[in-house]
């Protein structure tokens, strides 16, 4: 069987999970993603500590990444790709609402697709050649903050951001109709609603966490994030068993609530952190 | 022999019955078709369907009373036993139609509804919005697909019929005919023609009917020899809404509401008419039919409307001829309750709100109760034989005719909601009859008589194609014909206008003879085609208005002034007796004289040949309509007594009551 | 440009309507833009205007041309034959006013065949897709025969009026022209191909193509039929079959330019709740 014919007999299938791909897992990676990066609106420790927690996976993580965030987003924007290669944009001639938002949901996808290869290639490996630098996990806050400072590529982000954000809750509405869950024009309008309060929050946690990068002290975030390491590293060296697993190991994981990150927003003097008691027995949240 | 092959030309609701049942009944259809079949005319129809069904038989209805009300309302100018059968099917059409999916109005239980039409006591007709027509095509369309898929049915549309293919017999044996897209001629064996091409209003230049009504496929078959029937009669609609591309319709139900006809008195008055006040509003119908006012019946409305302008020269436009039916008097919310849908029709097309501004209307050609002579086989209860291949056959064998293009079912004037049940009727019922006549045994047609045909239209369409010089216009030609037949050949109808106009006609047939086309390629040269329709307009025009020419009396849709019968002038009780007497007797020596249908053959000269064929009213005797006549009561009792008397003879008579005749 | 004319209709020219039509002679030929100066007269539609393009056969500039071929026939926007792009928008000629259309553009009307079927000539196009998709989705109720057996199936008041919008659909084509999802399919006839093989090949790729609104409003239509959804099975393996319904991108232009407003998005999303349920059925029953 050819490529083609077998894309044509399963046509339905693949555009049916080329739909649900784009809500989960990629729609609820973007959530999460969005959610984590404002934490940094709590100050470096709260987003540290949830930097953290996600590469508590260790050597899981990159699996995890491929499985769960990298192979559905590529295989969705391939189809997407697909997709609109096979449409006609009319929006010059028919300028309703939903064909701007047809026309919009094309756009964004195509942008949010090209700013999510350049954000990995760029916070993963090449950094400064594409602009910014690099992501550093150990350093959570000031290395994001380091790569987002020149002002083209908080331009650059805040595009990204919103179109990823637009293309997931403009899918969100569209999505419903396609699995009939609103039918009536009445309960497309109140699903269209929906949408539209999801799209501002996750556009103000996305944009919330560029401004939150943009205003922070590299220094100071950098003094609190090294400091945590060390604790780390110092928990790790005591815990018994712990040295094989790396930190990445059970046991070994550090909770830092945000209530108890110091303010590192704005030009306040280093204060003292309070590093709590490692429990064992407490479980990542929002994981 | 091979399997039977049957040409069906015309997609509509006949059609589209026809061509189901035969492929039903195993034949091979050919279904031939000027547009594709789901944009034929019957998608127009608006009202609903006629039949009895279980509500009115209840309250007393039968198909007998149905039966009386088609032929009392057609002036008893049709044969009777295919009414009969038509109203005894009615019923079953109905129920196939709800089984088809067609979304019938539901009463709160889930039975179909039904209203009231013109012409009945009974609500006989079933509806589906507004829209029956459509709906009622759609159905049998989507039958006729499913036929399609499985490969019994074979479509030819934007096919256009040029000529019938008859041996030496005389026996019709297929067709030539033309794609319109490529130009290419084909001639189509077949064991059975069957035509169901509708109505012929563009005789009439605009009319209520949809552009491919042009009459050409039966003229055409009518120069081959098919005799004609009863073609001057045309119904005309009172309310329609002139537009400089047709005439829509304008429901009845605008004047049941309320609404007023008026035009101002001052001849063309350049006034708004919102500012002409009302001493200067001349108020026809109210002024002249007191007890009615603005709702007397729609022949009357139509020859009012049609007078005023005409004859008084009052019509509201120059260049056009209307008059206003007001609406603005009525509070909005009022109008848009009961009239919601039909005034947005009336917005959509003349982009002015009949809620502020009145109305201009005229009446409109709407139906032609004439077509093709058919025959039928009359069974020993009264109806028609099925399954007899005389059923809806023409005069030339092989030939038959069904829908508007017979002239079986309306007689003088059709009934409101009856047209679509005549279609589907006259459709399902032929096909037995069909099958029978094509099954039959009988020798090949010989190659060289289809050779033949096809080589007579090619060579008359070259001729066209190759005409220089001519300059007459073909566009221009027919705005002259339809403006002609519209003046004298629709409301009232007087043979000082008639015998002239009868020339003029044949004087635009010389012109048309030297029209030069602006198209002269061969490919969709929708010019060519239009030009060849029109030259097939003139036959039509010319036994419609011969027809009524020569039929010198008042009969359904057909009225002459100059033959009216007056009604009673006597005030004394002697004196009434004795008119109505009168009146009585010369009501009889006319239905001796006139009851009769006209037939038209072409002649070899190019004119009709008219004769007389007496109509079998073996089943209700024909009997007076006498709405609105001054002293129809006397005459009512003189006619009955003289039935009463019949009656000892043995005579079957019918007790109906004398209501009001209708049309739609 | 319009000359007026002075409101006493005086000695002033009469007033023209400028036309540009996109013209092409044949399939497969080069289209090119005319010019036609068309006399005002009251209440004209867009039909009248091509009538007059067609009686004075003559372009602006004097030169005789063949006149312009377009579809048309109740002018009543009941048959669905007329359709074409007025002014770049897709719409029924019948009833596209000339006073309106003048209103929203004063530089006169522009008329173009609909872009999404092939152009047969001129303003004609070919819809045989269209027609295509009914037969697709089986868009009929299943009888047994045409002989009596009775009346339908009872029918609730709520139900008909729920399934009378979508009967009124008329195949224009609007909802098509107007999808960024449609798009054109044309099969030329190539050298040595007979008829048949040619109407074969254009079947195989109607098939392919994206069935349109149309046809998954009348399969939504018929699957809610009594009767009709006895074959509902084969009405969604045609909807989630090639060129199905996932082909639907929810732009919505569909029901924005139906001229009968047929609520099509419902129907759609009613197609697309239905075709959820039949995949997921099919998944756990075989």
């Amino acid at each position: 069987m050819t490529l083609p014919s077998f894309v044509s007999r399963h046509q339905f299938l693949i555009y049916r999970l080329f739909s649900l791909s784009g809500l989960i897992p990629v729609g609820a990676f973007l959530v999460v993603h969005l959610l984590t990066n404002a934490s940094v609106l709590g100050g470096a420790a709260s987003f540290q500590s949830r930097v953290d927690m996600i590469h508590s996976l260790g050597p899981l993580l990159i699996p995890v990444e491929f499985a769960f965030i990298f192979l559905p987003m590529l295989f969705h924007a391939a189809v997407g790709f697909a997709i609109i290669a096979g449409g006609l944009p009319n929006v010059g001639s028919y300028p309703y609402m939903g064909n701007v938002r047809y026309t919009l949901q094309r756009a964004t996808g195509m942008i949010a697709f090209a700013f999510i290869l350049w954000h990995i290639i760029q916070l993963h490996w090449l950094g400064a050649p594409l602009g910014g630098g690099r992501f550093d996990p150990h350093h959570a806050t000031s290395s994001a903050a380091t790569v987002i400072a020149p002002l083209g590529v908080s331009l650059l982000y805040a595009i990204g951001v919103l179109s990823a954000v637009f293309h997931l809750s403009n899918g969100l509405w569209t999505i419903g109709i396609t699995w009939g869950l609103w039918t009536s024009p009445a309960a497309m309008q109140r699903a269209n609603v929906i949408s539209i309060i999801v799209g501002v929050v996750l556009a103000a946690a996305g944009l919330g966490a560029i401004g939150g990068l943009r205003s922070t002290d590299v220094a100071a975030a950098r003094q609190v994030e090294t400091r945590m390491e060390d604790f780390k590293r110092m928990m790790e060296g005591q815990a018994p068993g712990a040295a094989a697993g790396g930190h990445g190991a059970a046991g070994s994981r550090v909770i830092v609530p945000a209530a108890d990150a110091i303010d590192l927003r704005g030009p306040s003097e280093p204060s003292a952190l309070v590093i709590p008691t490692p429990t064992t027995s407490s479980s990542p949240p929002g994981n | 022999m091979a399997q039977p092959r049957v040409l069906v030309v015309g997609g509509g609701l006949a059609g589209l019955a026809a061509s189901m049942r035969l492929a039903e009944l195993g034949v091979d259809v050919d279904l031939m078709s000027l547009v594709p079949v789901k944009r034929s005319h019957s998608v127009c129809a608006q009202g609903g369907i006629n039949s009895v069904n279980a509500l009115t038989r209840q309250q007393g209805d039968n198909e007998w009373k149905h039966l009386d009300d088609t032929v009392y309302g057609g002036d008893f100018l049709q044969h009777q036993p295919p009414v009969k059968e038509m109203a005894d099917w009615g019923p079953r059409i109905i129920d196939l139609m709800d089984r088809l999916g067609v979304p019938f109005n539901r009463t709160p239980e889930g039975f179909r509804d039904q209203r009231r039409f013109g012409g009945t006591l009974y609500k006989r007709t079933a509806f589906a919005g507004a829209t029956t027509g459509q709906q009622l095509l759609y159905a049998l369309d989507e039958q006729v697909r499913r036929f399609e898929v499985e490969g019994k049915i074979r479509k030819y549309e934007f096919w256009d019929f040029l000529s019938p293919v008859i041996d030496d017999s005389g026996r019709c044996r297929g067709a030539v005919c033309q794609d319109m897209v490529s130009m290419q001629f084909r001639s189509f064996a077949a064991d059975a023609v069957i035509l169901a091409t509708g109505g012929c209003g563009l005789v009439y230049g605009r009319s209520t009917m949809s552009m491919v009504c042009t009459g050409s496929a039966v003229s055409r078959v009518y120069q081959a020899g098919a005799a004609y029937g009863n073609g001057e009669f045309i119904q005309v609609h009172p309310t329609a809404i002139p537009g400089a591309d047709k005439l829509r319709l304008m429901s009845e139900s605008a004047r049941g509401e309320g609404g007023r006809v008026w035009v101002p008195r001052t001849p063309q008055d350049t006034r708004d008419p919102r500012t002409i006040p009302e001493a200067e509003r001349f108020y026809f119908l109210e002024e002249r039919y007191p007890k009615y006012m603005n709702l007397v019946p729609r022949d009357i409305a139509t020859r009012e409307i049609f007078d005023i302008c005409t004859t008084d020269g009052l019509s509201v436009e120059k260049d056009r001829l209307c008059v206003y039916l007001d609406l603005t008097h009525i509070p909005k919310e009022t109008l848009d309750r009961k009239l919601g849908g039909i005034l947005d029709i009336y917005e959509k097309f003349q982009g002015v709100d009949p809620r502020t501004a009145p109305m201009k209307i005229f009446p409109a050609v709407h139906y032609s109760m004439g077509g093709l002579w058919v025959d039928y086989e009359r069974s020993p209860t009264g109806g028609m034989l099925e399954g007899s291949p005389r059923n809806q056959q023409t005069s030339v064998p092989g030939l038959y005719a069904i829908g508007e293009c017979d002239y079986q079912y309306h007689g003088a004037n059709r009934l409101g909601a009856n047209s679509l049940l005549s279609c589907i009727f006259s459709g399902l019922f032929c096909a037995a009859g069909v099958q029978a006549s094509a099954g039959a045994k009988r020798a090949p047609a010989a190659e060289s008589l289809y050779a033949a045909a096809l080589r007579r239209e090619e060579e008359r369409h070259e001729a066209l194609i190759q005409r220089r010089g001519g300059g007459e216009n073909p566009y221009g030609i027919h705005h002259e014909l339809g403006d002609l037949m519209t003046r004298v050949a629709t409301v009232v109808r007087r043979n000082d206008q008639l015998a002239p106009a009868y020339d003029e006609v044949c004087a635009l047939e010389e012109r048309w003879r030297r029209c030069s086309l602006s198209d002269t390629g061969n490919w969709t040269n929708q010019n060519v085609v239009f030009t060849k329709s029109l030259g097939d307009m003139f036959p039509l025009a010319k036994l419609i208005i011969k027809g009524a020419l020569l039929r010198d009396e008042c009969r359904g849709a057909h009225y002459k002034p100059d033959f009216e019968m007056p009604g009673i002038a006597a005030t004394d009780p002697e004196g009434k007796r004795r008119e109505a007497e009168e009146w009585c007797d010369r009501f009889e020596a006319n239905t001796n004289k006139w009851l009769k249908s006209t037939i038209a053959n072409h002649g070899a000269d190019g004119h009709p040949q008219i004769t007389y064929e007496d109509i079998d009213t073996s089943l209700i005797p024909p009997r007076p309509r006498l709405y609105g006549l001054v002293g129809g009561e006397v005459i009512e009792e003189v006619w009955r007594e003289r039935l009463r008397a019949r009656e000892v003879n043995g005579g079957q008579a019918a007790t109906r009551e004398v209501g009001v005749g209708a049309q739609s | 440009m319009i000359m007026k004319t002075d409101d006493h209709g005086g000695p002033t020219a009469a007033r023209t309507i400028p036309v540009r039509v996109l013209r092409q002679d044949a399939p497969g030929q080069e289209s090119y833009w005319e010019r036609h100066d068309v006399p005002w007269e009251p209440n004209m539609n867009v039909i009248s205007v091509l009538q007059k393009v067609a009686a004075i056969a003559r372009s602006q500039d004097g030169r005789p041309v063949a006149p312009v071929a377009w579809d048309c026939n109740c002018l009543e926007e009941v048959c669905g034959s007329c359709t074409m792009l007025i002014n770049g928008r897709t719409r029924m000629a019948c009833s596209a006013l000339v006073d309106r259309l003048l209103e929203e553009h004063p530089d006169g009307i522009e008329l173009r065949p609909m872009s999404k079927f092939p152009v047969v000539r001129d303003l004609v196009v070919d819809r045989r897709r269209l027609f295509h998709s009914l037969q697709r989705v089986k868009a009929w109720v299943p009888v047994d025969d045409s002989f009596d057996h009775g009346p339908g199936p009872r029918i609730s008041p709520e139900e008909q009026e729920e399934a009378y919008p979508l009967a009124e659909c008329m195949s224009c084509g609007c909802c098509l022209e107007a999808c960024p999802q449609f798009t054109r399919i044309e099969t030329p006839k190539r050298d040595g191909e007979t008829d048949e093989q040619l109407a074969a090949r254009r079947t195989a790729a109607f098939d392919q193509g994206f069935i349109g609104a149309h046809a998954v409003s009348q399969a939504v239509l018929f699957n809610k039929h009594p009767t009709g959804k006895m074959i509902a099975d084969e009405r969604m393996a045609a909807l989630t079959g090639p060129g199905g319904i996932q082909m639907c991108g929810n732009a919505q232009n569909c029901v924005a330019v139906c001229p009968k407003h047929i609520p099509l998005t419902r129907s759609i999303a009613r197609a697309g709740r239905s075709a959820t349920l039949w995949a997921l059925k099919k998944l756990f029953d075989r």
